[in-house]
């Protein structure tokens, strides 16, 4: 991994540490740096500790890196909690007049500044924050004009003065900075580029966009809400219809329903919700009505850690619903996969007319990202299968669930002549006709089942096998899911730096999970670590359960953070030397 | 001897369709069940109406209730699914395509028990949907049961008798925002027919209650729900007359005593007074009505509500006309003028 740089900004909740995390991304993503962007945070409006970092380079960045470069801490309790972090070259950049520095390490710069004296905190209640933005990009030799542009977008719809207040509250620590503080030893770089910040769950919902979506609805759920938001905010000129629902119950219905009457439906959620959802899931599956589902996971079980991620509900989505039907389940690996997902996952649920799942999750639906503009393709292909949506489509004798080969049948929505059918959830006949009311008659039965699960092999077939990345053969192989890709990269880069041939293989699409392939990858392997957050390694029993395959070795996480590169690379330390096939690294960071 | 019968001329609509258009399946429910009679009801108002059958769609949940659209308007688009939920997937079909003309049949289980979170929050909508309430006080399908509209006191077949009061849906409609509330009797044909017309005509969420008496499980000495119970309990609070916007018809009902209520298609609803001193457009009044009767042990039926001068959800929405569901690919995703206005808002 190339030279990166960590700022970590934290206070309670309510002190405005998200403004300052956005200024910092915005100033870096236009100076043609990548960013990536983690906030731990807590259940409470007000109080608690929330701590946010923001990691930048020239090359891509996929998680919150091993170290912390810069740390703002905007109360006492994030200095105590986080100054041990830091190391020989790091600095502290704090409100000296009411905060206390501990002990450092040796070679870390505490950079007080007096606040007091440098704007009128009477005035200004985040005037601490503003001073210490100044100071940080004086430090890192930033030019003190992209703050001034940047705090002149945040406060224009405040007026004049209150801009002027804050870039010249600005300008007083930048000033103090240069007078007083010694600069970091390399100054940030530069390039060409210019990059967009882009959160996940804001990438989900312009993934939406992309994918020609008509119609969103949800129940507020952490962290699941950033996409309601989103397409609320943009719902007028994107020519969405975008509804908050009762529950979770309402919300798959009314999504199965107005996908029923023809558009591209969506909805997001977190675990409890979808939990409330699987009844409906059923529903779409048994009248083979598409629709896409999002679950940006949260620790559980129950209410669990609200604001924790976790990779725990991965059986919730291969057993939701009871009864067996074709579905879609797929894990974004990042950011960017949230945005081009959507439209791919649509595709795939409106050929195969079954439910489309995204296993999304807090780390990637909460996380932000630098993206290049050129990535977000909204002309993205639209298929929408076998769907009928006028006359001209009827072909005389329609019946709505044909037997075909493909288990496919065309698809009419309501009010098409000659397309007139019934939509059932209970077991019908080809024309839709309940076979379930006088007598069942087990061969029509049968053949509906057959017909249903016979999508399964035409759904197998339109999906790509995981590729193995990096060099090989290694001594030691990861497999990830999901949105542990980033971190798993990195670690991987890491390992080959000290001189462990490491490589690793990415997951993305769980159902169909395309077994044979992973087999076929894995039988080369010579020694394999999977890598999930959570407790009872819920990828490495499905994969076992789908393929027999046993893996040497888990590094499993479930305390409610991320993995940091570190985590792995010493867990596959210790692996490769035989002290353990089993390691739960400890996270450091106290949040 | 042979004679050639000239059969006689297939009596037709106003947009040419025979009542055969408007049939269903053979039912399936029991014989003298009062869904059928209702299902006959809606065969004739939607014939009489001469609604174009394709424009409409069947929603239902699930129970001997949910089972009913299948025995009308063959012609007509079907979603049934699952227990208690048609109210949230009706919503969204309507908001996907406007267009759709709505009939929900829902029971007393659908909606008053596992549904009652849904019939709720539909009321809060407004939505132009006909909300048909087959009332029978049991669950049939699963031979039995109470559900949460029987009656305190009630009896079961088996000699249970009911210990919690009922939810009145009529009650919870007028309070909570439907702009059409009925309770009819699926034995009062002619008050029925009047008040289905007057909801096809209505823009706006009607609920249509109608005690419906089961055979089978709930048509006994000591229900509440009975045949028998109806024919001595029902009291009709008002006299109705529907009057469409294509004819030209006096009104059977005499001036004197009556209240016209024009429907937004025209249509003219003439509701006379009963006995009492009773007025559909007066929210409050209605529900001392409702829960007077419930405490006298009579049914009041009739038209208990209307209010044609609130706009439906579409117009709360500020939809537009043109239904999403029918937009051609080309449309379906944002100029780029608005996608470019998306990725400025990220730099």
């Amino acid at each position: 991994m190339s030279q990166t740089f960590t700022v970590a900004i934290g206070g309670a909740a309510g002190q405005g540490v998200a403004t300052p995390g956005d200024i910092f991304a915005k100033i870096f993503a236009r100076r043609g740096l990548h960013v990536n962007t983690y906030n731990a945070y807590q259940s409470i409006i007000r109080g608690g500790h929330t701590f946010l970092t923001i990691r930048t380079g020239v090359e891509k960045v996929a998680n919150m890196g091993d170290r912390i470069d810069l740390l703002i801490p905007l109360n006492q309790d994030t200095m105590d909690r986080h100054l041990r972090l830091l190391g020989p070259g790091a600095a502290v950049v704090y409100n000296s007049d009411s905060i206390q520095p501990g002990t450092a390490a040796d070679g870390v710069q505490l950079c007080p500044l007096p606040v007091s004296q440098l704007a009128d905190v009477t005035r200004n209640k985040v005037a601490q924050n503003t001073v210490a933005i100044g100071a940080s990009l004086s430090m890192l030799g930033v030019g003190f004009q992209p703050l001034e542009e940047a705090l002149t977008e945040q406060f224009k719809k405040k007026g004049d003065a209150v801009v002027a207040e804050n870039a010249g509250v600005a300008r007083a620590g930048y000033q103090y900075a240069t007078e007083h503080f010694r600069p970091f030893s390399r100054p940030l770089p530069m390039t060409e580029n210019r990059y967009a910040v882009v959160g996940g769950n804001m990438a989900l919902a312009m993934g939406g966009v992309a994918a020609g979506v008509k119609f969103y609805c949800a129940y507020p759920m952490s962290p699941s809400t950033g996409v309601l938001h989103w397409m609320a905010a943009h719902a007028r000129k994107a020519g969405i219809m975008v509804r908050q629902v009762e529950d979770e119950i309402g919300v798959i219905n009314m999504t199965i329903g107005a996908a029923h009457a023809g558009v591209r439906a969506m909805c997001a959620t977190s675990g409890g919700g979808f939990a409330l959802m699987s009844e409906g899931l059923g529903m779409s599956a048994m009248i083979e009505t598409p629709v896409v589902v999002i679950n940006c996971q949260r620790a559980g079980p129950s209410t669990g850690v609200p604001t924790k991620t976790e990779q725990g509900d991965l059986w919730q989505m291969l057993g939701a619903a009871f009864g067996d039907y074709p579905r879609l389940i797929a894990a974004p690996t990042g950011i960017l996969d949230c945005f081009k997902m959507i439209p791919e996952m649509f595709n795939l649920a409106d050929r195969f007319q079954c439910p489309g799942l995204v296993l999304c999750d807090l780390l990637l639906s909460e996380g932000r990202l630098s993206v290049d503009p050129k990535d977000l393709d909204f002309n993205a292909p639209i298929d929408r299968g076998e769907l009928i949506t006028s006359p001209d489509g009827a072909n005389g004798d329609y019946k709505r669930y044909r037997i075909t080969e493909s288990g496919v049948s065309p698809r009419a929505i309501p009010g098409v002549p000659g397309c007139i059918h019934t939509a059932a959830t209970d077991e019908h006949d080809e024309d839709g006709v309940l076979i379930s009311d006088e007598f069942t008659n087990p061969i029509k039965r049968r053949a509906m089942m057959e017909k249903r699960m016979r999508k399964c092999s035409g759904i197998e077939a339109a999906v790509p096998p995981p590729r193995l990345e990096g060099p090989r053969p290694a001594d030691v192989t990861l497999i990830g899911w999901g949105s542990t890709q980033g971190v798993i990269q990195e670690a991987v880069e890491i390992l080959n730096e000290q001189g462990i041939p490491a490589n690793y293989l990415p997951i993305r699409w769980l159902v169909p999970l395309k077994g044979d392939a992973i087999l076929e990858i894995l039988r080369d392997c010579r020694h394999t670590i999977i890598v999930e957050n959570n407790y009872s390694g819920q990828f490495a029993r499905y994969l076992r359960s789908e393929t027999s395959y046993v893996p040497n070795g888990h590094i499993r996480k479930y305390d409610g953070e991320p993995f940091m590169p570190h985590h792995i690379v010493e867990a596959v330390k210790e692996q490769l030397a035989g002290t353990t096939n089993l390691s739960v690294p400890m996270h450091e960071i106290m949040v | 001897m042979s004679t050639t019968v000239t059969p006689p001329p297939r009596k037709v609509n106003r947009i040419g369709l025979d009542v055969l258009s408007y049939k269903g399946g053979k039912t399936t429910l029991c014989a003298g069940c009062g869904h059928n009679s209702i299902s006959e009801r809606v065969i004739e108002c939607f014939y009489e109406l001469g609604v174009e059958p394709w424009m409409v769609t069947k929603f239902s949940g699930i129970g001997c209730s949910s089972k009913s659209p299948a025995y009308f308007l063959n012609l007509a688009h079907g979603f049934n699914g699952v227990h208690g939920r048609m109210p949230s997937v009706a919503t969204g079909a309507m908001l996907a395509n406007r267009r759709i003309l709505a009939i929900g049949v829902s029971g007393d289980g659908d909606t008053a028990s596992i549904g009652i979170g849904q019939f709720m929050h539909l009321l809060r909508r407004n939505l132009p949907l006909i909300y048909i309430i087959e009332n029978n006080g049991v669950y049939g399908l699963t031979k039995g049961q109470f559900s949460a509209t029987a009656d305190l006191g009630s009896k079961l077949k088996t000699g249970v008798i009911n210990d919690q009061p009922p939810f009145d849906c009529c009650a919870l409609a007028l309070e909570w925002g439907a702009t059409f509330v009925a309770r009819s009797f699926s034995g009062d044909k002619k008050q029925l027919q009047a008040i289905l017309k007057a909801a096809i005509s209505h823009r706006g969420l009607s609920v249509i209650d109608v005690i419906s008496p089961c055979t089978t499980f709930n048509d006994h000495e000591g229900s509440t729900k009975s045949y028998a119970y109806m024919k001595d309990h029902d009291e009709p609070v008002n006299e109705v007359d529907f009057v469409p916007h294509f004819e030209d018809i006096s009104v059977e009902i005499p001036e004197g005593g009556v209240q016209d209520v024009r429907m937004h298609d025209g249509s003219l609803l003439r509701i006379k007074k009963l006995g009492r001193d009773f007025d559909p457009t007066d929210k409050l009044r209605s529900l001392t009505e409702l829960h007077q009767a419930q405490q006298r042990g009579e049914v009041i039926t009739g038209v208990l509500f209307v209010d044609t001068g609130k706009p439906d959800f579409h117009d709360m929405l500020h939809m537009v006309e043109e239904p999403l569901a029918t937009l051609p690919e080309s449309r379906v995703r944002p100029p780029k003028a608005v996608l470019d206005q998306l990725m400025e808002e990220l730099r």
